[in-house]
């Protein structure tokens, strides 16, 4: 017989080595979106003992189709752009717990330690806190029952499930509008339903997404229910002007009503605003001394890859100062 | 010709520079040996040549039946990878196709020493108090 050849996937080979748990690390890096990625590469070039802890690589990147505003690149494609924030960082062999969340972050005397899910513990001098944000859930009847059954968070996912099909986006910012194009592209009928009067979106968003011909926009109204036997089959929808009810044969419904900071590992060690976000100063500090923190989970307004990277550099940058200023180095 | 193409050997090269520790390839075949014995023990030879770190070790089945029971190997191409010890890890038959790829990861796995499973599966695992006999069947192709 002949050989069948062989063949080499190096992109789904992991070469990245876990951290060691009898080890105190200058740096824990919480999370791996823009902003962990970012403060990764600046940390690595100080030649710190750092490792990374997260559940996955890009966060909320991998649920976006294209991004036209990161310079640069006037049009990338998200998972390309996350490749190449990974393999910048992979190029520093820095050891990552992968695929386990955080649930608990302490300090005691001089340093922190990292209590994950699964029962490990990382320590650290000095913590970035990064694990970005998680997307607001539609609170009504049927909301939480038909997830993935015709519910999704995650166009860039689930739009080509809805070909040719009649779909509700829950939404008016630039979310719902990017939804709405990746709509779009499968020919699907949408409505787009907003709570408030005014689209939040960005201008050249609602131009795009207003030249399509079947899109209808329903301001001012809500969902109050979602019905169906197995999956989606229809919703009801109220005006909040005049309190009229009418129900709505749909295929599905894509939720995007924003986004909450995943900052409960350290809801009981740092600050926190009403928002439940991070307080940090412009160093990245937090309330905690040693711990920084960067991108969406902060109070820095904003909340793009752009900024989320260049936070995360900043972060690196001040965590790393204050080990050199506390002789922890 | 090789049966790793120029382009996947420099790339298993890098891979493999990070390799931190040795992983010893016992692979059993015969003196009269089968096609897909020969094409796998051609094939484990390329890759061992490939890093300082992996070690190859050929055995003859019939004539060492001895040792091939020793490692409960049955029939052949068999391939074993040991660390600190032998995991229980086998490949019978060819990794070729995609599951060369899989092979590789099998490789860095052994060498880190670490299965790369969450703690929690793996104190699940550490439970099994009996021998489980599970075979995956594969094709290259």
């Amino acid at each position: 017989m002949e050989f069948p050849g062989i063949i080499l996937d190096t992109s789904t080979i992991i070469q990245i080595q876990k951290p060691a748990r009898n080890i105190l690390y200058d740096m824990l890096i919480v999370g791996a979106g823009p902003a962990a990625m970012s403060a990764a590469v600046y940390a690595a070039r100080k030649m710190i003992n750092l490792a990374i802890l997260t559940i996955d690589f890009g966060g909320l990147m991998n649920e976006t189709t294209e991004i036209e505003n990161y310079l640069g690149f006037q049009n990338i494609n998200a998972r390309d752009l996350v490749s190449r924030f990974e393999e910048h960082v992979k190029s520093f062999e820095i050891p990552a717990n992968y695929g386990v969340p955080v649930k608990e972050i302490k300090k005691k005397d001089d340093f922190f330690s990292v209590f994950l899910e699964d029962g490990t513990v990382y320590s650290g001098r000095t913590v970035i806190f990064t694990t970005g944000e998680r997307h607001r859930e539609l609170r009504v009847p049927g909301g939480r029952d038909f997830v993935g059954k015709g519910i999704s968070y995650c166009a860039t996912c689930d739009a080509p499930l809805f070909r040719d099909k009649k779909v509700i986006i829950i939404g008016g910012g630039n979310s719902a509008f990017t939804t709405a194009l990746d709509l779009i592209r499968v020919n699907a009928e949408i409505i787009l339903v907003n709570l408030m009067k005014e689209w939040q979106a960005d201008e050249i968003l609602k131009q795009r997404v207003k030249k399509y011909e079947k899109i209808h926009f329903l301001d001012n109204h809500e969902i109050i229910r979602i019905e169906g036997k197995d999956k989606v089959e229809s919703c009801i929808i109220k005006n909040r002007d005049t309190g009229e009810e009418k129900r709505i044969d749909i295929d599905a419904i894509f939720i995007e009503i924003g986004l909450l900071p995943n900052s409960a590992p350290v809801k009981n060690l740092v600050e926190l605003n009403e928002e439940g976000e991070v307080i940090v100063d412009c160093l990245c500090r937090t309330s905690v001394r040693g711990l920084f923190s960067a991108g969406d989970v902060t109070s820095v307004p904003y909340k793009q890859i752009i900024i989320s990277a260049g936070e995360g550099a900043k972060a690196a940058l001040s965590a790393y100062d204050y080990l050199v200023r506390t002789s922890l180095i | 010709m090789g049966k790793i193409s120029e382009k996947d050997r420099k790339q298993l090269k890098d891979i493999f520079k990070s390799l931190p520790q040795s992983v010893k390839i016992v692979m059993f075949t015969q003196e009269i040996e089968c096609e897909h014995c020969r094409l796998t023990r051609e094939l484990l030879q390329e890759v061992a040549e490939l890093s300082e770190k992996i070690l190859l070790e050929v055995h003859d089945f019939v004539k060492e039946a001895d040792l091939a029971k020793t490692y409960n190997i049955d029939k052949i191409p068999a391939i074993i990878l040991i660390g600190d010890g032998d995991y229980g890890i086998r490949f019978y038959g060819m990794p070729a196709g995609y599951e060369f790829t899989t092979f590789i990861q099998d490789i860095i796995n052994v060498s880190q020493r670490d299965p790369k499973l969450p703690h929690d599966v793996l104190a699940v695992l550490s439970k099994v108090y009996k021998p489980v006999h599970i075979q995956v069947m594969i094709s290259p192709t």
